[in-house]
């Protein structure tokens, strides 16, 4: 009898405690996804509704012509295709770049390599703001201002990724290294075929952050070219504001359209990126 | 024989002379940097469309570079690397330290355009007693009301401050506030403050700009008139149009280029907006104008270049264009001619709001030319949060204020 009030007492407690957590999470997931829910109805609304008090949750009338009229605003098809252009390729270039560098610095020897690192980490102190003009002063005289160039070769290398490479190519035992190249195992095949298969996770994490960074990039776009065909999204984002108001609903249609390819990115890639996220320590 | 002869030299003239006219006419192209929000962009467009219709050979390449901040920083490094464009929008302190990199349009226009240009945009346009840039998207702080809820809109700070006491209340009577009488955005529109700064005689620098004077008697007494408005006052950095929509506040001072969302918010609440001149100070009833000049580079641009961005500068300058800009955007037109047109009497006549912001605008003052303003703005700017939430006294803000600007001046 005793017992079975034992067993009843835990179930209870654990029934419980799930019913809490559920409602916790829940709780954090509705706080989460508010401001989806806003962005997403707020694009289908009219004007007036934006920002009536009590808030209109649910358009009255669906107003699909908000999308096209935000995609009229500006040539949004040359801005998806430069954002898609520029965060593919600076993505796959800075994932080569980094598993290359992150490797020399956490396998090889070689006369100052901790100098070396500790000047790239350096790097990391210095703002973005301060160095713009340099930047700028920079391309201009590459002659790659207003031009592909200019939005992807100045990133296809991260000394944010290599660290964090660095970090987690270290955790492989390095006596792996030394089987394979007694096996004869070039350090390059050892690299490919056994390094980066082994550190999938955190690649995949600095290849979405990357992906992430470059799809959002705004003011190097917007400072590094001129002409409407080198703009990227995030530049045509801007054209719904002023100093003196929004037009909201324009806003988060064209920002619900920009949002699409990076949830789909994210809903193939999400396994890999929480064990990076996991695995890495960031967040 | 001597018929020919004079037929061939009146053929050679006539040929010379479309020679030159097609050397003079040869193509050219000028780079156009703007932050005009996809609102405006259109107007801009028809303006320049026009003007490439009248000047076939010229080309304008119209080049949005996000916001006002945006472009001063764009325009900034593209000085340093030489590669700046033919003209561009700039805020008068962004003008003064490049000034030395720029073509002025005064020299190259007829002394009656000069003198058309309105008298209160012409100082903050001339550098070195030359006219350097020209306005284009000028708009003046006025004060908007509902019309539900003030009847008599107020015509003097005093009347101002008793309104606002009068119409701040708990409607609901859990202790919080749901209606306030005014509204300011101190963080984002310090501009609210330099009008009271203004309208009470004080200033920011001193003419010579040797002094801080910000925070003499006129500068603590505007400051304490706005600390008297504090308790009647959401203070908020969103849109003042936003607040107007949530029925959280019955009046404010704001830009006339606010007018098109103001009075949206006021249509979308369903109460009727009103806009008149801001309530008279102990000394004046100005308030501030502002909005961007154009300004034309002389930095590795061509001859043809500069002249065709003077040309197009004389253009926008024409009567019919800047009223055609202020009636499709909001702004106010920039030259005196403007106002006695046809078409922008008609224009008063049939908006009410107008008469209001054409009033103001020719009692505006522009900000200060030194090249510091924009730090000088975001120190006045917190003084003004402190003070509008409680957090100093107007004597203490300002002192710090004007410590910190001294440095800027040191």
């Amino acid at each position: 009898m005793n017992s079975r009030y034992l067993v009843d007492g835990n179930l209870l407690r654990q029934r419980t405690y799930r019913l809490v957590l559920y409602f916790l999470l829940f709780a954090g997931c509705a706080i989460m996804l508010l401001p989806f829910f806003w962005m997403v109805t707020t694009s289908f609304k009219v004007e007036s509704e934006v920002l009536r008090m009590p808030p209109q949750w649910i358009p009255k009338d669906w107003q699909w012509i908000n999308y096209v009229k935000a995609w009229n605003v500006a040539p949004f098809g040359r801005y998806f295709f430069n954002s898609f252009f520029m965060a593919i390729t600076t993505t796959v270039g800075e994932v080569i770049t980094t598993i290359l560098a992150a490797y020399a610095f956490a396998k090889m020897r070689f006369f100052g390599k901790n100098v070396l690192f500790a000047i790239l980490l350096g790097t990391l102190m210095i703002p973005g703001q301060m160095l713009l003009i340099p930047n700028y002063v920079t391309i201009v005289r590459l002659g790659w201002f207003n031009r592909y160039e200019a939005l992807i070769i100045p990133w296809l290398a991260s000394v944010f990724g290599i660290f964090l490479l660095r970090q987690f190519f270290r955790s492989i035992p390095d006596e792996l290294q030394d089987a394979a190249r007694i096996d004869g195992c070039s350090r390059f095949r050892f690299l490919w075929q056994i390094v980066v298969p082994l550190s999938k996770a955190a690649i995949m994490t600095v290849a979405l952050l990357k992906f992430l960074g470059s799809w959002n990039a705004f003011l190097w776009v917007l400072i590094m070219t001129n002409s409407d065909k080198m703009r990227t999204i995030p530049v045509g984002l801007t054209l719904f504001s002023s100093e003196v108001g929004t037009a909201y609903e324009q806003l988060m249609a064209a920002s619900v359209l920009a949002i699409i390819p990076v949830l789909i990115l994210f809903f193939f890639t999400q396994k890999q990126f929480i064990q990076g996220v996991a695995r890495t320590g960031i967040k | 024989m001597r018929r020919t002869l004079v037929l061939s030299i009146l053929g050679l003239v006539v040929f010379s002379l479309f020679g030159a006219i097609a050397m003079a006419e040869e193509n050219v192209t000028i780079s156009f940097w703007h932050a005009m929000s996809s609102r405006h962009q259109p107007n801009l467009q028809k303006l320049v469309d026009d003007f490439m219709a009248e000047y076939p050979y010229i080309t304008v390449e119209l080049s949005y570079q996000g916001g006002y901040g945006d472009l001063q920083q764009k325009i900034n490094a593209a000085v340093v690397a030489g590669n700046v464009p033919t003209m561009a929008q700039a805020y008068e302190n962004w003008v003064t330290p490049i000034v030395e990199v720029l073509y002025p349009i005064g020299p190259h226009m007829t002394g009656l355009e000069k003198a058309d240009i309105i008298d209160g945009l012409v100082p903050s346009n001339t550098y070195n007693g030359v006219l350097y840039t020209f306005p284009f998207n000028k708009s003046i702080m006025v004060f908007y009301y509902r019309k539900d809820l003030v009847p008599t809109p107020p015509a003097t700070w005093e009347e101002y401050l008793q309104i606002a006491a009068d119409l701040t209340v708990d409607k609901d009577g859990d202790g919080t506030i749901d209606q306030f009488g005014t509204g300011f955005r101190p963080a984002a529109n310090p501009e609210q403050f330099l009008n009271f700064l203004e309208e009470a005689g004080g200033s920011i620098l001193n003419e010579d700009w040797t002094e801080v004077t910000i925070n003499n008697e006129a500068g603590i007494a505007a400051m304490e008139y706005a600390a008297s408005l504090a308790p009647y006052s959401l203070i908020t950095s969103a849109y003042m149009s936003d607040a107007f929509q949530a029925n959280q506040v019955c009046m404010f001072i704001d830009t006339s280029a606010g007018y098109y969302y103001n009075n949206k918010a006021a249509e979308t609440a369903g109460f009727e907006m009103g806009v008149v001149r801001v309530p008279m100070g102990p000394v004046n009833q100005k308030s501030m104008i502002q909005g961007t000049n154009l300004a034309v580079f002389d930095m590795n641009q061509t001859q043809a270049q500069k002249d065709a961005a003077v040309l197009l500068a004389r253009f926008l300058l024409r009567a019919e264009n800047t009223v055609f800009w202020a009636e499709k955007g909001g702004y106010q037109p920039v030259t005196k001619s403007a106002y006695e047109t046809e078409e922008w009497e008609n224009w008063v006549a049939t908006h009410e709001y107008q008469q209001a912001m054409s009033a103001q605008m020719l009692d505006g003052f522009s900000q200060i030319l030194h090249p510091n303003y924009g730090d000088m703005r975001d120190i006045i700017a917190t003084a003004f949060e402190e003070v509008m939430l409680g957090e100093a006294t107007p004597k203490e803000a300002l002192d710090s204020a004007a410590d910190e600007i001294e440095t800027l001046l040191e």
